[in-house]
């Protein structure tokens, strides 16, 4: 697989390398985007080699810098597209074919060839040649305007997940062509649009408005409930915070959760009436059947702030991750608002040996590294770190040459 | 028809909610006969959580085949009722696995066991086969029964912590994010990776994705940074390293967004000529010269300026109007489009035609997420829209399973089949 991509589609290319395929990435001269975001291994020595960012969407990959804008890097670029059974590249649409490495054009060549183009908004439509970023697909696709308080500006989600939903579908759709190909000797062009990959991010969004003409909008902290509800969102902790959702229909749900204050000699007045009848209907259900009681309702209601207070004590007694392992313990369906430290130290993954060394020779340095998103028993996921830039440039072209010296022999 | 790369393949999908439906319908849309197993003794959630589509008096529709929620990830599929609980539940189980290529789930651990759907059981029965498993933690480890789903995948997975304002608690984003692409699609890859492997060798195989695995794979840096640095990173609400502005900025309320009248637009620039652009548009060029602002150093230093500089001038914009103006300009800006946008009012994606629009018996037409990327030679489609609960229990008894009628009816009444 030969890949032309920076930080959109370059995840895309990830997975297919640490899941075993020989992916040789070229990249311009100095590196694209990616190599020169922050954060860098140890702040001192930012550079094209020493980007997380970059790190973490090129692993197991080969590295060869051509310029593209030469006709020299051109004509390499493209012999070298032709020798892969995959090309996969996030440029502007019309940048590839003006190029000379455009789908058409190598597929007269190759008309087994896979060719994945991921962009923004896709090949065609009157936004195909609209300027892309991550933050312009969440917004332009229905995600942004889901997140976050509505005293504020809609939120992004962490982590450039435009990009990394778009790698994802790119990835999974490359792999449809491969297979197809490998049936009929059919190659074809895949059109990721960011825009659409994540279109399944808007959860109920589209449907609501589908099916009701209602738009979903941010809801914040409170969520959609007009009022807060003991035992449902974040509760802060002496170290961090807990996300409860304990009057979910699933788990031990509230009962539990007060013994479990009880034990801890924390429950207060709860056993007490009329506190003691609430806690032991505490659930969403309960709260349908008081929608439907106002009387009921209105007696109860006032009562919630004080359980709701005495919960808020209860969780800032103890860290994070004890609320966390204790509550699942017991069956209670909450999770902890887990930090990338919390991560790092998560018994789960580390006693799954999740994490991977990597090693990295050119920085005399074993470094711990996130690992792979599944676990395949027969062909299991190989992570490699990541190229230098240009690492692979002469071997890559040493190995073109002799193929085409071959070709011509 | 065009031949899709996964015809001829056969799906036994036993996986509910949304992380499993989802990839599942992905392997359907391109070809597959996914068979949704499903029961009334344990039903999909999903299909009794709204939105529900509405009677003609606007009421909301009452069925377990009228939820848009679910309708969505199960397009195309044949659902089959069938109790697991019971022994000879679990028999008829088998009896499809045997004939299918691939199975999924994302059941916890405890209800596979229960189930006796463990892989070196499945395996026993049908070599062959490529057996899925997605649950919450993994097969194994201490947490490997909590309990969860993508409302709690979310904190857990990083996902809360880092998104949002720092002077904000970590509440979330709104949604089960990681429920709908990031893990169906990181199943999809590991399952058509799998397949690939036995086309060539015959060999089946255990697949496994432990969800919170799967998410923290692909949170950006943020663990990595930690890991090789020792950085506990912050949620920075919009911002981003390398480029200034990079924010949400309010424009003119707009009345006929239902709902939703307030309307912001995205706005980033990386490079200086975007900068100048931006400024230029919004007619400000002296902003662009302003000492606070005039190097991307100093915008980023001055940030919170920066912002409330630009907010007093988007405000009186449309926000489409911004937008083609920043668009024509070269520089990256979006409506903070909501779902009557992407479903009505976006031109390009109208032009694309994404969305799918398909007749069911009782939602009557409805919008279906479409393929998540066009395949110019074999481009998925929709066979056909969400099945109605055990529609086709009989259709898979009989045509897979190979059971006759007085087989049929003594597993209905005996409480098999529902």
């Amino acid at each position: 697989m030969v890949e032309f991509t920076d930080d959109l589609g370059s995840y895309c290319g990830r997975l297919l390398a640490d899941l075993g395929a020989d992916v040789v990435k070229v990249e311009p001269p100095g590196g694209g985007r990616e190599r020169h975001t922050p954060p860098f291994y140890r702040a001192a020595a930012p550079g094209p080699d020493t980007s997380l960012a970059f790190w973490v969407h090129n692993t197991s990959k080969k590295s060869v810098v051509l310029d593209l804008e030469m006709a020299d890097g051109q004509a390499e670029a493209r012999a070298l597209a032709l020798t892969a059974d995959v090309v996969v590249e996030d440029n502007a649409v019309g940048y590839m074919s003006a190029h000379g490495l455009g789908y058409e054009s190598l597929r007269a060549e190759k008309p087994a060839l896979v060719y994945t183009s991921i962009t923004g908004f896709g090949q065609t439509g009157p936004h195909a040649s609209y300027c892309y970023s991550d933050i312009v697909g969440q917004a332009m696709a229905g995600v942004m305007t889901l997140a976050g308080e509505p005293a504020d500006p809609p939120n992004i989600i962490y982590g450039q997940q435009a990009n990394v939903s778009a790698s994802i579908q790119a990835a999974q759709a490359t792999l449809l062509a491969v297979l197809h190909a490998d049936a009929t000797g059919e190659g074809q062009l895949v059109d990721v649009s960011a825009q659409e990959a994540q279109s399944m991010n808007q959860e109920t969004a589209m449907q609501q408005w589908d099916l009701q003409k209602l738009n979903r909008k941010r809801t914040g902290e409170k969520g959609a409930l007009p009022l807060t509800l003991p035992g449902l969102g974040v509760y802060p902790t002496t170290d961090g915070y807990v996300m409860c959702f304990v009057i979910a229909p699933a788990g031990a749900g509230f009962p539990e959760l007060v013994n479990w204050m009880r034990e801890k000699g924390m429950a207060g007045d709860l056993d007490d009436e009329p506190y003691r009848e609430i806690c032991d209907n505490l659930n969403f259900g309960f709260f349908t059947q008081l929608a439907r009681d106002p009387a009921r309702a209105a007696a109860m209601i006032p009562h919630l702030g004080h359980i709701n207070t005495l919960l808020i004590e209860f969780f800032a007694s103890m860290s994070a991750t004890e609320a966390y392992e204790a509550g699942q313990t017991r069956l209670l369906l909450q999770g902890i608002v887990s930090t990338p430290k919390d991560l790092a130290e998560n018994a789960q993954l580390r006693a799954r040996h999740w994490f991977k060394q990597l090693e990295f020779d050119y920085l005399n340095a074993i470094i711990e590294f996130p690992g792979p998103p599944y676990r395949l028993s027969e062909t299991p996921v190989q992570i490699a770190r990541p190229p230098r830039l240009g690492e692979h440039t002469s071997e890559v072209l040493a190995a073109l040459a002799a193929l085409s010296t071959g070709r011509t022999k | 028809m065009t031949k899709l790369p996964l015809d001829g393949l056969r799906v036994a999908d036993f996986s509910w909610f949304g992380a499993g439906p989802i990839g599942a319908q992905t392997l359907a849309t391109f070809g597959a006969e996914v068979i949704r197993i499903e029961s009334e003794a344990k039903l999909d959630s999903l299909r009794v959580a709204g939105p529900f589509a509405l009677n003609a008096d606007g009421t909301p529709k009452s069925s377990y085949n009228v939820s848009g929620y679910f309708n969505n990830f199960n397009a195309g599929k044949l659902s089959m009722q069938l109790n697991l609980n019971l022994e000879k539940g679990q028999e008829i189980a088998y009896r499809l696995i045997e004939k299918s290529d691939i199975f999924l789930t994302n059941f916890t651990p405890r209800v596979i066991d229960k189930w006796n759907l463990r892989y070196e059981q499945l395996a026993a029965i049908n070599p062959r086969l490529i057996a899925a498993y997605a649950p919450m933690q993994g097969l194994e480890g201490p947490h490997r029964d909590f309990l969860g789903f993508g409302a709690v995948l979310t904190p857990v997975t990083g996902i809360s912590h880092l998104s949002g304002f720092p002077n904000r608690p970590p509440f979330g984003v709104g949604t089960n994010f990681p429920d709908y692409v990031i893990n169906p699609g990181h199943t999809c890859v590991a399952i058509l990776a799998a397949l690939r492997y036995r086309n060539r060798t015959g060999k089946g195989q255990c697949v496994e994705l432990p969800q919170i695995e799967s998410v923290v794979n692909a949170l950006g840096t943020a663990v990595a940074d930690y890991l090789a640095n020792g950085t506990i990173q912050m949620r920075s609400g919009n911002r981003n390293p390398i480029a200034a502005p990079h924010a949400a900025l309010p424009c003119l309320d707009d009345s006929e967004s239902l709902g939703s009248n307030d309307r912001w637009i995205a706005v980033a620039c990386y490079d200086h000529s975007q900068w100048l652009s931006l400024c230029e548009a919004l007619g400000a060029p002296a902003l662009a010269g302003d000492p606070r602002f005039s190097a991307f150093d100093a915008r980023k230093a001055n940030e919170d300026d920066l912002e409330s500089a630009l907010v007093a001038l988007t405000g009186v914009w449309k926000a489409e109007e911004l937008m083609a103006a920043l668009q024509a300009r070269g520089v990256p800006a979006g409506v903070v489009q909501n779902a009557q946008d992407m479903l009505d009012r976006d031109p390009h994606m109208k032009v694309r035609g994404y969305y799918h629009y398909l007749d069911h018996p009782e939602t009557g037409c409805a919008a279906y997420d479409g393929p998540s990327a066009v395949l110019s030679a074999t481009p998925g489609r929709h066979r056909a829209p969400a099945p109605l609960l055990g529609e086709h229990t009989l259709d898979v008894c009989e045509r897979i399973i190979g059971l006759d009628m007085d087989e049929i009816a003594s597993l209905l009444a005996e409480g098999v089949l529902v």
